[in-house]
């Protein structure tokens, strides 16, 4: 499966943001978004996710490069995380949880409600309590949950490190890195080591553009210097 | 030094006009409509900048003569007036008019000194520009606090110069026309240098150097209250006996002023910049930082307990509404009981009322009687009827009756009183819905309807209790006027109410839906839906007062508020996968 995003462009008034998106994600691949502050990597995001709309262009999903036959993109398709999650304050964890999955007819959950908790490293004692009790990182660990159990095919990541604890980044990581089978994740981030270290592949947002990097040196030195030196040719708008 | 002043006056005046403009294009762009045409280049544009910067100096210098002429041209009046009807009657032997009127003057000027300087303390008050400048821009706050105050006693004296040229022409002594702008300088570095004194004895006790609010109660009190005592007593007794103060003693008073003014500047002399600085920190205007602050508004939202669990029946959506409403219930419920309750009180009263009445009239035994004759009459007829005190259709109360026969859209204005479906919608955004909108999942249609329809009926179950006891109320009036006008009149009436009611719950909650108009602090942004507010509000207001007979109406409100549902449902359905959303 791959993910075809196609000219996309998004302006806000005269500024232009987005200018032609054009890229195809691949299945089963963590994508590291990289980007400025302001590169528009949220503006993107908002756009997949139809929580804004975008001037011009198409996106869709197809089985292959040779596949002629596409799949619109579809709500239940995309699972968004982003770096300040919301939760719905009034419930508890675990009334939450199990809203979420009694809504999802689809879903055949392989685990009880515990389980999952377990599974995410959620305590004990904060499952029964209400989510606008929850700590930052617990609140980011509930809202990547909830869409491990939704299973979307394409998982948008919008910075979910920031912010949160060594301990706590780590387990988000391995998580992270645990579910990128059998969906197309981008992960957006403005930390290079960060995406050098999670992600299969490193597409910079620059100048409104798309632009894949080739990751044969990842990790080197050089590597990181010719990316910085990337970010740093973007124009100032 | 001359050179330091203007240059650290430039900066203040070049800081000053910055912020006046920028606010103002802000404020444009902030404003509906207008503001999505307005381009951002407007910041810099340097011929509107001009045209802004005329306009400060025409408001500066309109300040500048207005509060003085007025302030001080009223005591010259005043004093020439009195001085005059002095000496026309005899009342001042010994002196002449121009002293008299000096010493009138000087007195009236004492007290108007002593207002100002009670209220109008601006030396340390902390506004925004003097908070960019030394706090961001790291000014020295001594010559800031010092270049505004020279400012300030500069435009007094000039202003003051101006104004006494009404005590010129009014006969005053010229000497007058120069010490009063003199004195008025005395008295303000007195004034301030008291302050200064006061606020370095707190700081000496670590306390912050600011005004209680007691202390600024107090003084406000002496301004409003105690002055124009003493002025008015003044005048009565005073001024009615033909008395005066004379002059020596005035300029005696002058003199005290004078010394005080001396240990004013002296005082804030000794004030370092460190006490500046630490000064303004701790008189940084609140209020104006609140007033450009957006309130928020969610906190009154964020009063939640994980109290009570739901029925285990209940699954997905109605499992979501249900602990939704167990949580929210006393936040959403309180106001439409509040007003069914005062409704009832307000029967009661009614009933009470009448049984007093009847009762003194006629008699305990009587009245016992009419009262289970009426309640069988109502269960079986509708009617209330009283053979010792049957009602008069010439009575004031007709009017009631005509009201309730014609006139049951007047229930829209209760209705939209004790209606709570804004504030709903407001909970289910900031502690559900902004969080869901982050799930592509539910921006789906079938979800968003069934959401929908649940909250729609959760909303008119709250809404049906007030419209019971508004149509209760209002039938109560139509029994003790002669009862009902059909069979089931009673019942028309109260479905009436629940419909309206029904009307304002779908309105507010598809327009949510619609229009989603809620930030995350809970402020409405949107132009269309302040619009549709206004509009929804003209309209309401207008239908509210047609007159249509209670039965036609009912029929009309039936059939508009099924077709009503009918049609928010659709738009609904089709619009909020694109319009419920979180406002970027």
């Amino acid at each position: 499966m791959e993910f075809v995003i196609s000219h996309l462009v998004k302006s806000y008034g005269s500024k232009q943001v987005l200018k032609d998106v054009d890229f195809v994600f691949e299945e089963g691949r963590i994508y590291g978004l990289l980007g400025r502050n302001g590169s528009g990597k949220t503006t993107f995001f908002n756009c997949i996710n139809s929580d804004i709309d975008y001037n011009s262009g198409s996106f869709y999903l197809r089985e292959n490069r040779d596949s002629e036959q596409t799949m619109p993109l579809k709500p239940e398709d995309i699972g968004y995380i982003v770096s300040t999650p919301t939760v719905p304050e009034f419930m508890t964890g675990r009334e939450f949880l199990k809203f979420f999955i009694e809504v999802h007819d689809e879903i055949k959950p392989d685990k009880t409600i515990d389980e999952y908790f377990e599974y995410m490293k959620i305590p004990e004692d904060d499952r029964d309590r209400l989510l606008k009790d929850y700590s930052h990182g617990t609140k980011n660990k509930m809202q990547m949950l909830l869409n491990i159990i939704a299973a979307p095919r394409l998982m948008l990541l919008d910075e979910p490190l920031t912010s949160l604890d060594v301990i706590i980044a780590e387990e988000m990581k391995n998580v992270i890195r645990s579910q990128k089978q059998g969906r197309i994740t981008i992960f957006s981030t403005h930390l290079l080591d960060v995406a050098v270290d999670l992600c299969d592949e490193i597409v910079l947002l620059h100048n409104g553009r798309l632009e894949p990097i080739d990751k044969s040196n990842l990790g080197n030195d050089d590597f990181k210097e010719k990316i910085i030196e990337a970010l740093r040719d973007q124009e100032d708008d | 030094m001359i050179k330091e002043f203007f240059r650290n006056l430039a900066k203040i005046i070049h800081l000053r006009s910055i912020i006046g403009y920028n606010g103002l294009v802000f404020a444009l762009k902030k404003t509906p409509v207008i503001g999505k045409i307005i381009p951002d280049r407007l910041y810099s544009t340097t011929f509107l900048k001009v045209i802004y910067w005329i306009f400060h100096v025409i408001k500066e210098v309109f300040k500048l003569f207005v509060g003085k002429i007025i302030g001080l041209g009223t005591i010259y009046v005043a004093s020439w007036i009195l001085s005059n009807t002095y000496v026309d009657y005899g009342q001042a032997p010994g002196i002449t008019q121009s002293d008299l009127y000096a010493s009138f003057a000087l007195l009236f000027f004492f007290l108007y000194a002593l207002c100002g300087i009670l209220i109008n303390r601006p030396y340390f008050r902390c506004t925004t520009e003097k908070e960019y400048l030394v706090f961001m821009l790291r000014m020295n706050a001594r010559k800031l606090n010092n270049t505004l105050f020279i400012y300030d006693l500069g435009k007094l004296v000039i202003g003051y110069f101006i104004a006494g040229l009404i005590a010129i022409v009014t006969g005053a002594p010229i000497w007058l026309w120069i010490l009063i702008p003199v004195l008025a300088v005395l008295i303000k570095l007195s004034g301030t240098g008291f302050l200064a004194f006061c606020y370095r004895i707190k700081n000496k006790h670590h306390k912050l150097m600011r005004s209680s609010q007691a202390s600024f109660t107090f003084r406000l009190l002496l301004v409003s209250v105690f002055i124009p005592i003493i002025v008015g007593a003044f005048v009565f007794i005073f001024v009615a006996n033909g008395s005066f103060i004379s002059l020596p003693v005035m300029l005696a008073l002058a003199g005290v002023v004078s010394v005080l003014g001396i240990l004013g500047y002296i005082e804030l002399n000794r004030f370092d910049s460190g006490l500046h600085r630490r000064a303004l920190h701790d008189n940084i205007n609140i209020k104006e930082i609140e007033f450009n602050k957006k309130p928020d508004t969610t906190k009154n939202f964020k009063k939640i307990k994980a109290n009570g669990s739901v029925n285990e029946n209940k699954k997905g959506f109605e499992y979501l509404n249900a602990l939704f409403m167990k949580r929210h219930g006393r936040m959403l419920v309180v106001k439409p009981i509040v007003f069914a309750v005062l409704a009832i009180i307000l029967a009661s009263l009614i009933i009470g009322g009448f049984i007093t009445h009847y009762y003194k009239a006629f008699g305990a035994y009587d009245c016992t009687n009419m009262v289970i004759k009426n309640l069988w009459n109502m269960i079986l007829w509708g009617r209330f009827e009283d053979s010792m005190e049957p009602f008069d259709p010439e009575s004031t109360m007709s009017f009631f009756r005509w009201l309730i026969q014609t006139h049951m859209l007047l229930m829209m204005i209760p209705a939209a009183a004790a209606d709570n479906s804004f504030k709903s919608t407001q909970a289910m955004f900031i502690n559900c819905d902004n969080s869901l909108m982050t799930f592509s999942f539910f921006k789906q249609r079938d979800k968003i309807i069934k959401l929908f329809d649940i909250r729609l009926k959760q909303l008119i179950k709250i809404s049906v209790i007030p419209s019971v006891a508004f149509a209760l109320l209002a039938n109560l009036f139509l029994f003790y006027t002669g009862g009902q006008d059909y069979p089931m009149h009673y019942l028309v009436n109260i479905l009436i109410s629940v419909l309206i009611g029904v009307i304002y719950n779908v309105t507010w909650l598809s327009t949510y839906y619609l229009f989603q108009p809620f930030t995350t602090s809970l402020n409405v942004k949107g132009g269309i839906y302040k619009v549709i507010q206004v509009v929804l509000g003209f309209v309401f207001s207008i239908v509210c007062l047609i007159p249509v007979n209670s039965i036609v109406l009912f029929g009309i409100l039936l059939v508009f508020t099924v077709f009503f549902i009918f049609v928010m449902r659709k738009l609904v359905y089709k619009n909020a996968p694109r319009t419920w959303r979180i406002k970027s």
